[in-house]
Order: C-alpha cells, then sequence, then structure tokens
C-alpha cells in the first residue's frame, strides 16, 4: 500500500495521470471517500491520462459512464466510471448491465461509493481510499 | 398577405395533427396527447390535450433517491393505465393519434426501456409512425407549449439560446432554427439539480433536494455565508459545481464542530442560511453565464427549461436580467419544465419517424445526437 498527499485538485488530476499510465485493461477500481473527497476529480485524472477525449462529468444521475478510449498501443477500449451513490443493492448495477465489464480486458472500471455494492465486487480490485484532510489537502491511499 | 394567410390556414387543417407523449427516463411515468394547432411556416403552437404524470417520488423518498429497480418495475406497472388516462381525458382513441413520440435518452436504462417499449409495441400494434425523442431537446420544445397557452400566434424568434437545467444536467444550447442544437457549454462535474441534492443530503434534509433547498432558503439569509461562485470568470460557457458542493460541506463540518466545542444544539438558522447563501451562488453563476452567452451569440431568444428550472429564484432572477439585456426570455411553467410527456409529443412534431425496430434507448445520448 501506498500513501499520498495531494494539495490541489490539480495535483490530483496529475496522479490520476499517472496512476493511467499503469493501467493494462481488465483492472477493477473502487473509490472510497466522502462527498466531496475529489472521487470525480481522480477519475477525470485517469480518463486525461487514457485518452479520453470528453468532459468526464458526475454519472451520479444515469450511473454509469461509458468513455471511449483513443489511445493506440494498449488494450483499453473503454473507460467505465459508475457511480453508486444513489443506489440500494448489488442488483440495481447488475441490472444495468454495469458488472459485465468487470474483468473484461479491454475496459478500466471505476467505482464510486463501492461499498454499497461490495458483495458483487471482484476478488482481484484496486482499492483506493481518498481522506480529506483539510481545504485542498487530501491523503490518497492506494492498495493493489 | 391575408390571402397567404389563409392558404396557411388551409395547410393547417389539412396537416391537424395528433400526437401521443410517453416519458419515462427517470422517476415519472407520463403520458400527454398533444395537438398541432397551428403549423405556418414561422409560427409552430400546440395544445395540450391531456398530461398525465405519474411521480414516483413518494415511493424514493425513503431510500434518498432514485433507486433503478424500483422505478423500473413501477414504469412497468404504471404505463399502460397511464397512457389508457391520457387517451380517456385527451377524449381520443387510438384511430386519431397520427404519431407516437417516445423518448430514447438520456437516463436510467432500466427507466427507459420501459417506455420505449411500450411506445414500440403500440406503434406496432396501431401502425403509426414512431419518433425517437432526446429528452434534453424536450425540455427545450417546452417553450413552444407555453405560446400555445397564452392563444397568442407569436413566433419564436431565432437564434435561441437555451440552458437545460435539472437533476442529470445543465448544459447551454445555441439553436440557429427549430431543429439545430449546438451545445456552447456544459457543467464539467456535477450537475446544478445533483448539487442541490448533495447539499441538502449535507443538510439532513432529505430528499429530494430542490423543492427543499428553496424552502429552507426562503427564511435564510443569502448573504450569511460567501460560497464560492464556480468559474463564474472563465471565458468559456462551461459550468463547474463540485466545488461549491465542498466549501458547503467544510462549512457545515465547521460549524459542527463549534457546536460540539460550546455544547449549543444548534446555531440560529444555520440550515435557512446555507440553503440561502448556497441557492444565491447557483443561481448568480446560471444566470451570469447564460446572459454572456446570449450577449456573444447575439441571439433574439432566451429559453430556460429542466426541472432546475422550476426553482423561483433562479425562474426571477433569469427573467428579470435577461429583460434587462432586451432579450426576450421564455420559462414553461413549473408543471411543463419538471419532467413530463407533453414536451415528448412536441418534439415528437419536430423529429422524423423511423422504422420500430430502429428505435433503441441510450442512457448517455448527447443534445446533439439523434
Amino acid at each position: 500500500m501506498s500513501s499520498i498527499i495531494t494539495h490541489s485538485a490539480q495535483e490530483t488530476i496529475e496522479l490520476g495521470k499517472r496512476l493511467a499510465s499503469k493501467l493494462r485493461g481488465g483492472e477493477v477500481i473502487c473509490l472510497y471517500g466522502n462527498l466531496g473527497a475529489g472521487k470525480t476529480t481522480l477519475i477525470k485524472g485517469i480518463a486525461q491520462g487514457l485518452g479520453v477525449k470528453k468532459i468526464v462529468t458526475s454519472p451520479t444521475f444515469i450511473l454509469i459512464n461509458v468513455y471511449k478510449v483513443k489511445r493506440q498501443m494498449s488494450n483499453v477500449k473503454c473507460l467505465i466510471h459508475i457511480d453508486c451513490y444513489r443506489i440500494d443493492s448489488a442488483r440495481d448495477i447488475e441490472n444495468i448491465g454495469a458488472a459485465e465489464y468487470f474483468g473484461n480486458p479491454n475496459s478500466v472500471v471505476v467505482i464510486e461509493w463501492p461499498e454499497r455494492i461490495k458483495d458483487i465486487l471482484p476478488k482481484k480490485r484496486m482499492e483506493i481510499h481518498i481522506a480529506m484532510k483539510g481545504e485542498g489537502k487530501r491523503e490518497i491511499s492506494i492498495n493493489f | 398577405m391575408a390571402r397567404i394567410k389563409n392558404y396557411e390556414l388551409r395547410i393547417m387543417e389539412k396537416y391537424k395533427k395528433i400526437i401521443l407523449g410517453i416519458e419515462s427516463s427517470c422517476d415519472e411515468t407520463s403520458a400527454a396527447v398533444v395537438r398541432v394547432k397551428c403549423q405556418m411556416s414561422n409560427v409552430k403552437c400546440f395544445e395540450i390535450l391531456s398530461n398525465i404524470v405519474l411521480s414516483q417520488i413518494d415511493i424514493h423518498k425513503k431510500y434518498g433517491g432514485v433507486v433503478p429497480e424500483v422505478a423500473a418495475r413501477s414504469h412497468i406497472k404504471n404505463i399502460l393505465p397511464v397512457i389508457q388516462g391520457a387517451l380517456d381525458e385527451a377524449c381520443v382513441s387510438q384511430k386519431d393519434i397520427d404519431a407516437i413520440a417516445v423518448t430514447n435518452g438520456p437516463g436510467l436504462i432500466t427507466s427507459l426501456m420501459v417506455g420505449a417499449e411500450t411506445a414500440k409495441t403500440l406503434a406496432y400494434l396501431w401502425q403509426k409512425p414512431i419518433v425517437a425523442v432526446n429528452h434534453l431537446k424536450a425540455h427545450i420544445y417546452a417553450a413552444w407549449l407555453q405560446e400555445a397557452k397564452s392563444y397568442k400566434l407569436k413566433a419564436i424568434s431565432f437564434p435561441v439560446l437555451a440552458l437545460v437545467v435539472s437533476g442529470g444536467h445543465t448544459e447551454l444550447v445555441f439553436m440557429k432554427n427549430e431543429k439545430s442544437f449546438k451545445k456552447i457549454g456544459q457543467t464539467l462535474d456535477d450537475a446544478a439539480g445533483e448539487v442541490f441534492d448533495k447539499v441538502a443530503k449535507i443538510l439532513d434534509l432529505g430528499y429530494p433536494g430542490g423543492p427543499i433547498i428553496s424552502k429552507y432558503a426562503e427564511s435564510g439569509n443569502p448573504q450569511a455565508f460567501a460560497f464560492p461562485r464556480p468559474i463564474m470568470d472563465s471565458k468559456d460557457f462551461n459550468f463547474s459545481f463540485s466545488g461549491l458542493k465542498t466549501s458547503v460541506l467544510y462549512k457545515v463540518q465547521e460549524i459542527k464542530r463549534q457546536e460540539q466545542k460550546k455544547f449549543q444544539v444548534s446555531s440560529f438558522k444555520f440550515q435557512e442560511n446555507i440553503a440561502a447563501s448556497f441557492q444565491q451562488s447557483v443561481v448568480d453563476v446560471l444566470v451570469y453565464k447564460t446572459i454572456k452567452a446570449t450577449q456573444q451569440y447575439k441571439v433574439k431568444t432566451l429559453i430556460m427549461g429542466g426541472g432546475v428550472a422550476a426553482n423561483k429564484l433562479l425562474r426571477q432572477t433569469m427573467k428579470s436580467e435577461a429583460e434587462k439585456n432586451g432579450v426576450p426570455c421564455i420559462i414553461p411553467e413549473i408543471r411543463l419544465c419538471t419532467d413530463n410527456a407533453a414536451p415528448i409529443a412536441v418534439a415528437g412534431y419536430f423529429g422524423k419517424p423511423i422504422p420500430w425496430q430502429k428505435i433503441d434507448v441510450d442512457p448517455g445520448l448527447d443534445i446533439s445526437e439523434n
């Protein structure tokens, strides 16, 4: 496990980009952190690092956003952004077909509020905890 | 001139259309019957014969948000009675319907599918043309229903700038004519309606956040807290609300910490003041950027639609600022701003029918697609 401190949203985005360069496809990344912790910010960085052109916005309303990855030299064809903030049971995520992306070698899945669907999370997953340490400052712990 | 008018009136009679609209993209099941009252080249207006909206808000309240599976099951149960109710109330039967319009995105996939599959079945069974409607465009087309209500045949002058502001979207759209949609700005993170929900949650006020926040804000002081106006001064027309949400969270945590130290129960009107200051901040940013866009794009009409357009302060501020700048501003009445099927039917009039086999839902549909 490694732990990193970032001091601004921009630094969190940079960290996301560095993280993206390590992704090979098939990863499931669980992002833990309270409202306002910066989960979407980190995902913006991951998306930029993967070469997603579209603006990454919060999928709270429609639960899942699928972004095409145009970068060559990589297996990753799409970034799946799932937000479980509004849902109650893992069945909801299965019903919208989101779980089918888990472990798919062509996609990277990032899940916000994964604690709400812990029953269906794959065993092999990356866990990232974001803790707020005062204004702008975040402690980001990554568990492979 | 008079002769042209008569001629156009005759054409109008000939092509008189009755459209059935069906909407189920989130947690409202709705069906509406809309008649095309007038379709001259520059003036179009529509009459709502019926518009039935069945809200699931009470069902979802106890979960603090929309639960997709519950929503879909509820749509399945309600959709046929709602459609039947809309036909009955409009005093029409299936033979009178000229076309069916249905939302195919954006929204929750499980909810969208219920409406789309029902509409396809009816189109097949009744042998009627079917049009897939982009929900975001329908929020803008609600403005045409406004014109019908005043019974004045007044054209909407183009170009139009539209602000679509709801629980899932915050977008500025430029329209050079009735059928062209160009997105010129959007939220970079959370939608405006979404931050209302999340701030209501931070304040422990319940769901849905929009109406509760504005109710609390009425007795609060909008200047009590200086929350940021995120990216208000940026040169583009994008929005950002995530940082505002975080500022509110910091402030609430700080107040709670102080209370614990001093063993106070609660500061005077603390929730009301936070709600009022937060709401003011959202309204300031939305109005400022929208008005700036009307100037830069030299538009002749401003339209605002979507669930957040039901917010009183936003309606008043947008209207008065647009007036100051000499831009006519159309904001549909509140029941037409929140999700309902009447604007879906209007959008169906402007859209192109396609074979029912080709109708497919798209939860992430963009306003410039379809």
